[in-house]
């Protein structure tokens, strides 16, 4: 990235004056200029607020969470409440560009903890919009394994705590389907027959990525005419789609309204602790391996409570409880001592090591990379 | 807001010099047309030239250098696969709009000519009563019938006959969005033909005229305006519609109002593609409105 | 017109967690919606969104219509159309540009930018319903009062504004539900927690289908019902009233 450049978003190059010029003097908008000037070089600057000039500074005795679905539950919030005496109030959200979106847009100014996915982290530092963190207000840090204490997307954690990994796989119902599902290649080769029987995700590097790396290429790939390849497969993939959505595919399944649905292994495994028929499949081929890791936003109205929260959940026994009720892989190595076996043992959950080795973590790529996946996705969610 | 809003209090003198007299003449339209002027002016028109000069701007998303100007947003919507997705919803609100007024003139003229005049009112509220709950919710009834296990084919089943795949598809859309805008055809409509000069009727069919020729030649050219009317504002609402849509379409009816929503709060944040596909929307609206005010008023005289 | 709702309150009785089997009567999803906090915070919003933003739209749209209706001035069309445009603007751009533009001037996002966005459009309506009952109004009432000495404010408050008052009513009872049920513009302008019925129904029916959201439309169209029953009554009696 070019950061000489005159920047949307952080905006506080006065050289923009320049390149707006041509607009003013085309614009025959009856406006005043200052109105104008000003908007462009403030555009979405309000995430980057500092945490002073918040609205939400009244509330000490709240802390508002943007997180995904099924990370908590009614019993972990409850207890953290009962030991700190903040309220937690959870909003989720289905993918991380819906996040960054609302967060840009300054829709996400209550918020002290956010969920990134681990190229998210990457972005959103990249964008300025977390907080250092204080390492030595932090207590546990230790207890995470050691690939997560320096990872590849936030050099040395700077920035963010792994709460949650897993992997992106398949959910479906053997009875219905008729047949055990490997990986991605069923689809093409029984696309005729699955008219709106499967939903995807609604995210674009999962999808994208699984089907180029289902072809052999690369989560991350940057070549334009792999990217095209892999848009040309979801194309042809598209009148099997019902929808495209990250929760809400589970009564779905469930009811058998569709045969298999493209799911985050959290919320897979949930569902599978539920309902036995069910079953959930990581691709042969190996699948997506994510990180979702806790950050302060810059914006954080309530950073004091924010680390009281990761600090909680850093202590392994609440990682492990939550992980029994939840069914999420924890990074906590103490915390994955403590879990039954049974749930040690459940491959789905901690899988062998040698699909693990084929699967593939999702890093940011450049911004011409990142323009090229979102159009192709536009596109494939208008046909 | 109460400070702003204003009491004229200051009533003139007579002797008062030519320039407080012309002040206190411009006292009472300002404070009247002041204060919702300027809100109008800071919430709605300043946002709309903001989007205005957002959409010449390409590709621009938040976190991205702001250079560039000229019509690549334009340019981009007429590609084929966004003039589809703008033919979808025209077509999506064209569909609505006819099967609207196929379903609502019947039941308009019931209500209008045919009920009992002392149950006219009490049908008409009871036919636009659903207006008053959640649009949302409306739209969501339809996802518990129409999906694949849902109401409908569970009693298609019990009756043998095969079922239906309506949900996540242009059907669904159909129905949701007709279900939803249906009461405002029947409210337009009813208006108009409430005022039909009955005695017209009467005198066609004196003359000899059978019952569709008097429905044909009379009262379709008389409540024409009110049809146009019932017509626009059907295919407006369901032009700009995003719940229905959403909920019922699935995948494959991705609609502008979808697409916007997806540039800003969705996936891909093209601030520059979804302000210039909101133009394009606003623009698509104004060019039906426009038609209906020139059109609405030739017709009185070429009918009466 | 009332299937798909009856349907909705049926299954909302449903025993079973998905809504096409019939598994006996049950009240469970009621009992699930009364202890559902989340519901209850985003009834609260969305009902200080709404009665705001209708409680400043009453006096700004009055005054608005009356002063269309009593001044003639250069632009006056140019003001008028701007007035009708939140009633013909899809919802979808008005709240675009209303995000824009809170962006570009650094405005944090809260409850009150959803109140600000919803009185543009409350505005709108409330100026439609008081116009058309202005048009049908006896100019010649406030002008008598005038002549008999009321300063104008008098005649305004003392004759104008009792006329006007079932047209405000009404007016402000369509901006309430409008406001209740918008999800676009509230979505776009939300922020700071702030969170609206609408906009919690549609993450939660995105994220299935699910009975107590089916006992929740039962509530809320009960709730609606009876508030539209009694403003049809309102203005029945009110027609009645003129007409005798």
């Amino acid at each position: 990235m070019n950061t000489r450049k005159p920047r949307f978003y952080p905006g506080r190059s006065p050289r923009i004056a320049n390149t707006r010029r041509g607009f003013l003097q085309l614009s025959a908008a009856a406006l005043s200029g200052a109105v104008l000037s000003n908007c462009a070089r403030n555009l979405a600057d309000v995430s980057s607020e500092d945490s002073t000039s918040g609205s939400a500074a009244a509330d000490g005795g709240t802390l508002n969470v943007y997180s995904w679905a099924n990370y908590h539950d009614q019993e972990l919030l409850d207890s953290f409440q009962a030991k700190t005496g903040i309220e937690v109030i959870v909003d989720t959200y289905d993918s991380n560009e819906t996040m960054l979106a609302k967060m840009q847009a300054g829709g996400g100014s209550a918020y002290s903890i956010i969920y990134p996915s681990d190229y998210m982290v990457t972005q959103m530092i990249e964008f300025d919009m977390l907080t250092t963190l204080d390492k030595s207000r932090l207590v546990g840090l230790e207890n995470l394994r050691s690939q997560w204490q320096d990872p590849v997307y936030d050099p040395g954690s700077a920035h963010s705590v792994a709460a949650v990994w897993g992997t992106t796989g398949f959910v479906y119902n053997p009875d219905n389907l008729g047949t055990t599902l490997t990986g991605w290649d069923y689809f093409w080769e029984n696309g005729g027959s699955l008219n709106r029987q499967i939903t995807l995700l609604n995210d674009v590097r999962e999808v994208m990525g699984g089907v180029l790396h289902s072809l052999g290429y690369s989560y991350n790939s940057e070549d334009p005419a792999e990217i095209e390849e892999a848009y040309n497969r979801l194309v042809e993939l598209k009148p099997a789609i019902a929808n495209f959505i990250t929760n809400g595919w589970e009564d779905q399944v469930s009811s058998g309204d569709v045969l298999v649905s493209m799911a985050f292994s959290v919320d897979a495994l949930s569902l599978v602790a539920e309902n036995p028929d069910i079953e959930y499949v990581i691709p042969e081929t190996g699948s997506s391996l994510w990180t979702d890791a806790m950050v302060i936003p810059k914006s954080a109205p309530n950073p004091d409570a924010a680390y009281e929260w990761i600090n909680f959940l850093l202590v392994p026994e609440n990682a492990a409880s939550s992980v029994e009720r939840l069914r999420f892989a924890t990074p906590n190595e103490v915390a994955y001592d403590q879990l039954s076996d049974e749930l040690k043992a459940d491959t789905k959950l901690f899988p062998p090591q040698d699909l693990l080795d084929r699967c593939e973590g999702i890093a940011p790529v450049s911004e011409e990379a990142t323009e090229l996946y979102d159009q192709y996705w536009t596109q494939l969610t208008s046909t | 807001m109460s400070t702003s809003t204003p009491t004229p209090s200051v009533v003139p003198a007579k002797t008062s010099p030519g320039w407080q007299r012309k002040l206190s003449h411009l006292l009472g339209p300002l404070a009247l047309l002041g204060p919702p002027g300027v809100w109008l002016l800071l919430l709605l028109v300043v946002p709309t030239l903001l989007i205005l000069q957002l959409s010449f701007v390409p590709g621009i998303r938040p976190g991205q250098p702001m250079d560039g100007f000229g019509l690549g947003n334009y340019l981009n919507i007429f590609q084929p696969i966004y003039l589809q997705v703008i033919w979808r919803s025209v077509f999506f609100a064209l569909g609505s709009t006819v099967l609207t007024l196929l379903l609502g003139f019947p039941v308009a003229y019931w209500i209008a000519l045919m009920a009992p005049k002392r149950w006219q009112n009490l049908l008409l509220v009871g036919f636009i009563l659903p207006l008053w709950t959640s649009s949302l919710l409306r739209a969501y009834a339809w996802i518990t019938i129409l999906r694949p296990t849902g109401v409908l084919n569970s009693f298609l089943s019990t009756l043998g006959l095969p079922t239906l795949d309506l949900l996540n598809r242009s059907g669904a859309v159909f129905i949701g969005m007709s279900y939803s805008f249906l009461p405002y055809m029947v409210l337009v409509l009813y208006a108009s033909l409430e005022k039909l000069d009955r005695r017209l009727l009467e005198a066609a069919a004196d003359l000899g005229a059978s019952a569709p020729q008097t429905f044909w030649k009379v009262t379709v050219p008389q409540t024409l305006p009110g049809i146009a009317a019932g017509c626009l504002l059907v295919f407006i609402a369901s032009l700009g519609d995003f719940v229905v849509p959403e909920l019922l379409g699935g995948a494959s009816s991705m609609t502008v109002s979808r697409l916007i929503y997806n540039q800003f709060l969705g996936a891909t944040r093209n601030w520059g593609l979804g302000s210039s596909l909101s133009m394009v929307l606003i623009l698509a609206v104004s060019i039906s409105i426009a038609l209906l005010i020139r059109y609405g008023d030739r017709d009185p005289e070429s009918f009466s | 017109m009332y299937l798909p709702i009856l349907i909705l309150a049926f299954y909302s009785f449903n025993a079973s967690r998905f809504s096409a089997t019939w598994e006996g009567f049950s009240l469970r999803w009621y009992s699930t919606l009364f202890n559902d906090s989340r519901i209850f915070a985003a009834l609260q919003d969305s009902l200080a969104v709404a009665i705001c933003a209708v409680g400043v739209s009453a006096v700004l749209g009055t005054l608005m219509a009356v002063g269309l209706a009593r001044y003639r001035f250069w632009g006056k069309g140019l003001y008028r159309g701007v007035s009708y445009l939140p009633l013909i603007i899809p919802d979808i751009a008005i709240a675009v540009a209303t995000l824009v533009f809170l962006a570009s001037f650094a405005i944090p996002l809260s409850l009150w930018t959803i109140v600000a966005s919803h009185i543009v459009f409350c505005l709108a309506y409330v100026a439609v319903v008081v116009s058309t009952r202005l048009s049908g109004l006896n100019p010649h009432l406030e002008e008598a009062a005038l002549d008999l000495g009321a300063t104008p404010t008098q005649a305004f408050l003392k004759v104008l504004l009792p006329e006007l008052m079932p047209a405000i009513v009404s007016g402000c009872l369509l901006a309430f539900v409008l406001s209740m049920d918008d999800l676009l513009i509230s979505s776009f302008t939300a922020g700071g927690g702030a969170n609206t019925l609408p906009m919690e129904i549609f993450s939660r029916v995105r994220t299935g289908v699910k009975p107590d959201i089916n006992a929740l439309s039962v509530v809320l169209i009960l709730g609606s019902g009876v508030l539209a029953f009694v403003a049809e009554y309102i203005r029945y009696r009110g027609d009645q009233r003129r007409s005798v």
